[in-house]
């Protein structure tokens, strides 16, 4: 008999643990991953909130994050609890009510800066310091399980991006680009959170890659600080890099850069790079290869093909073939691009010349905001268009002269912008080309993503502080709520108790949404103090 | 439910940067942490300060606790020093004319009373506390770093975020000052029968955040639920005292001081 009671006891704990075949299969009621899935979809099956009745969706709950001012961070969902994360902490909620169930907070770190999410397996949480620590708590109540050290932050790293959960490995990346270190992406135990292996995104001297430098190649860079995606057929990460340091003054590092502004397919078990594709060689705008690489399987110039979609800062939005890196096509994401007149046969762009930054100024399409930038984008298989966030915008790219010292803020120049529109644009990743766009009012930030759903729905925030539904098969807008200051993060859905909400941080809130429904008044139960 | 306005009016005015400054740059004063300076601030303290804020600075009749505070961050020396030079706007708590040196003595002895147990030397042996730790089933309702149970208060980084009399006294006296939120033990019985015991994390007139004795969380809606029972005492047993020797208690403070996660 005990034995039998055991066996449920231990059947009960693994039932409610979150795991890796879950990650796998995608968004249900959950949303366990930064990006919803593997694949970078930002997509769900939910389908109760559909076009046909957005127009009802009301604020459920806001729950105010203590401190924080301007939040990046996706939420996760497991088991109606929502975990958001701000710098150095993290707040589990309960997502139906919004109601704060634990928080962890870590005030002795040594840096601080954005985070974007967390990432859960089994009964663990996890999320990164922005002093490099990877912190392991039980989901259910915030206890630490462990904190591992996994960068220096002396050595100009710190850590922004989500961790992605894959079988037994967190894989963390680096930030810091802008002010000279050097870019790695790490597998981590999600055991312990001891390294398992460690690929930097900048060749070390001597090393394939590092004649493509110069002198400050220890500090050339190529940050990856967005989670990347992850091709469980493949057993392959595919990741993106940051730009090369100085970000403007590209005479200091003559040659393409390697591996900066580029796409890395790694091996999950090794972190050996399969392949890798550059879509900035030698970037002087701080084009960033951010936005998360979007994999799927679809037919390009009438051929199947297993496709990895990136809209680049740059301005282009590319297909590559995700096995072999084989580049099969660009086009041109934003309208007003000035400094390449397009990419050619092998993916390279066609520069224009006289587009790099000067001391007096250069005027250059897009800004240095990007044509698009790391908010996420959605892709929906239902109606097979992926939805991007992008930017008309351009600006004035400075070069400074001064002699490049790293980890003084000194990032080789500075950039300004100037107006700029945003605009949702919906792609179809077979041709590339736009299927239809929606144009937002604002000051060209340009810092919300997108999720779409099964009933049809896409939601984002837009560039003035309203969240809005849009009709994901004609960019129709279906609804909108102010929620009073702009959001630098990206929306996800989930389901609790059979009903869908749709959450999204503000700059110093998480907002939940559903469908309206008349709210009941409150019994009073009985209530006894025992003293 | 017990009302601690001046503490939280303390906390109100603090700069926010108070909540992280500390080991944010490092920048110690050279008072800080050095015994003569931490003595000269103690006799201070005992002339100037202990008439408000208590002789050991748990709070008086004016002046707030300054040990046991809401939401316990490590205040910024320099937020010690400013509110002491300038006062604080809107209080009992005035401007001094105490020179920098004095002034920083000050701040070296609060640092001393209120920072974290691990940055303080603790008498004890740790190794002996860890067994004291275990021998008390402290693990059967604590958990540190992922070992234990869930209902209590996680100790992992006991040490790194609490000053050494707070944890002693909630060793010795967990219903004495049942101070941070998320620790009221209840019982509730749902409309549909179903009973349910532990700790209510939270809750409002409108929902409950309850996480059982087996780890399991509840997140109820006050409308399923149809009695409910609150402790205003801590589930955490009273008598430690009389269980600990003193050399138990040393050690077991030694030990939980020494647990920081960084």
């Amino acid at each position: 008999m005990r034995q039998y009671i055991l066996l449920l006891a231990s059947a009960a704990v693994l039932v409610a643990q979150a795991k890796y075949e879950d990650i796998v299969k995608g968004p249900s009621v959950d949303w366990l991953t930064y990006a919803g899935n593997y694949q970078g979809w930002r997509y769900s099956p939910l389908k109760q909130i559909t076009t046909a009745n957005a127009r009802m969706i009301a604020p459920k709950w806001v729950y105010r994050v203590p401190d924080a001012k301007r939040l990046s961070s996706s939420p996760i969902v497991y088991d109606g609890v929502l975990y958001i994360t701000d710098t150095n902490s993290i707040y589990a909620v309960d997502a139906r009510s919004g109601r704060q169930i634990w928080q962890w907070a870590d005030p002795r770190a040594k840096s601080q800066g954005v985070n974007r999410g967390s990432a859960i397996l089994g009964n663990r949480v996890y999320f990164t310091t922005a002093d490099n620590h990877l912190v392991a708590l039980d989901r259910r109540s915030g206890g630490v399980v462990f904190m591992k050290k996994f960068a220096d932050e002396k050595k100009g790293t710190t850590s922004t991006s989500a961790p992605l959960v894959v079988k037994d490995k967190v894989i963390v990346g680096s930030a810091g680009g802008d002010s000279g270190m050097r870019g790695f992406i790490a597998a981590l135990s999600a055991e312990d959170g001891r390294e398992i292996w460690r690929t930097y995104t900048v060749p070390a001297r001597g090393e394939p890659g590092a004649d493509s430098w110069g002198d400050l190649i220890e500090w050339g860079g190529g940050a990856t600080w967005l989670s990347g995606t992850y091709d469980p057929e493949l057993n392959t990460l595919f990741w993106t890099t940051g730009n090369p340091w100085p970000d403007f003054a590209g005479a200091t590092r003559k040659g393409d850069n390697l591996y900066t502004c580029s796409l890395l397919s790694l091996d999950l078990d090794t972190g050996k790079m399969k392949w890798h594709f550059q879509f900035t060689p030698h970037d002087t705008h701080d084009w960033d290869a951010q936005s998360w690489p979007v994999l799927l399987d679809t037919e390009i110039n009438g051929k199947a093909r297993k496709v990895v979609l990136h809209a680049n800062r740059n301005g282009f939005f590319y297909a590559l073939d995700r096995v072999t890196g084989e580049f099969l096509r660009a086009t041109q994401l934003i309208d007003h691009v000035t400094w390449a007149k397009g990419i050619d046969s092998k993916g390279r762009p066609i520069e224009i010349a006289g587009q790099d930054p000067t001391p007096e100024g250069n005027w250059v399409c897009p800004s240095v905001k990007g044509a698009t930038n790391w908010m996420g984008q959605s892709f929906n298989p239902q109606t097979g268009l992926l939805y991007v966030i992008t930017l008309e915008q351009c600006g004035r790219y400075n070069m400074s002269t001064q002699v490049p010292k790293p980890m003084t803020n000194f990032s080789g120049g500075g950039a300004t912008e100037e107006g700029g529109q945003v605009i949702v644009r919906a792609l179809d990743p077979k041709t590339g080309k736009r299927v239809w766009e929606y144009p937002v009012t604002g000051a060209g930030r340009m810092w919300t993503g997108t999720v779409s759903t099964a009933g049809g729905v896409v939601f984002t925030g837009d560039d003035d502080g309203h969240f809005v539904a849009l009709d994901a098969r004609t960019g129709k807008n279906l609804w909108h709520f102010n929620m009073g200051e702009l959001s630098t993060a990206s929306p996800i859905t989930y389901s609790v108790d059979g009903k869908q909400y749709v959450a999204i941080a503000s700059a110093t809130s998480v907002f939940s949404f559903g469908l309206f429904e008349p709210i009941e008044p409150a019994a009073a139960p009985v209530i006894t103090v025992v003293k | 439910m017990r009302v601690r306005f001046p503490i939280l009016a303390l906390i109100a005015v603090l700069p926010v940067a108070a909540q992280h400054g500390r080991y944010l740059n490092e920048s110690r004063h050279p008072s800080i942490g050095k015994p003569e300076a931490i003595a000269a601030g103690a006799k201070l303290f005992s002339a100037s300060c202990s008439g408000c804020h208590g002789p050991d600075g748990s709070g008086g009749a004016r002046g707030p606790n300054l040990v046991q505070r809401a939401l316990w961050h490590p205040l910024a020396d320099e937020a010690i020093f400013s509110a002491i030079r300038n006062g604080v706007p809107g209080t009992d708590m005035p401007p001094t004319k105490l020179n920098d040196d004095s002034t920083w003595n000050l701040v070296a002895y609060i640092h001393a009373l209120t920072g974290p147990a691990s940055e303080q030397k603790v008498p004890g042996d740790p190794a002996a506390g860890k067994q004291v730790y275990t021998s008390a089933g402290c693990a059967g309702c604590h958990a540190i770093r992922g070992e234990g149970a869930l209902l209590a208060p996680d100790l992992s980084n006991i040490g790194g975020s609490r000053p050494l009399p707070v944890i002693r006294e909630a060793i010795l006296e967990p219903s004495k000052d049942l101070f941070y939120l998320g620790n009221e033990s209840v019982s509730v019985t749902l409309k549909s029968g179903a009973k349910l015991d532990g700790i209510a994390r939270n809750r409002s007139n409108y929902s409950l955040q309850l996480i059982d004795k087996s780890g399991k969380l509840h997140l109820l809606q006050m409308n399923d639920v149809k009695e409910m029972t609150i402790r205003s005492t801590s589930p955490m047993p009273g008598d430690y005292g009389k269980r600990l020797s003193k050399d138990q208690l040393r050690d077991l403070l030694a030990y939980l001081a020494a647990q920081d996660i960084r």
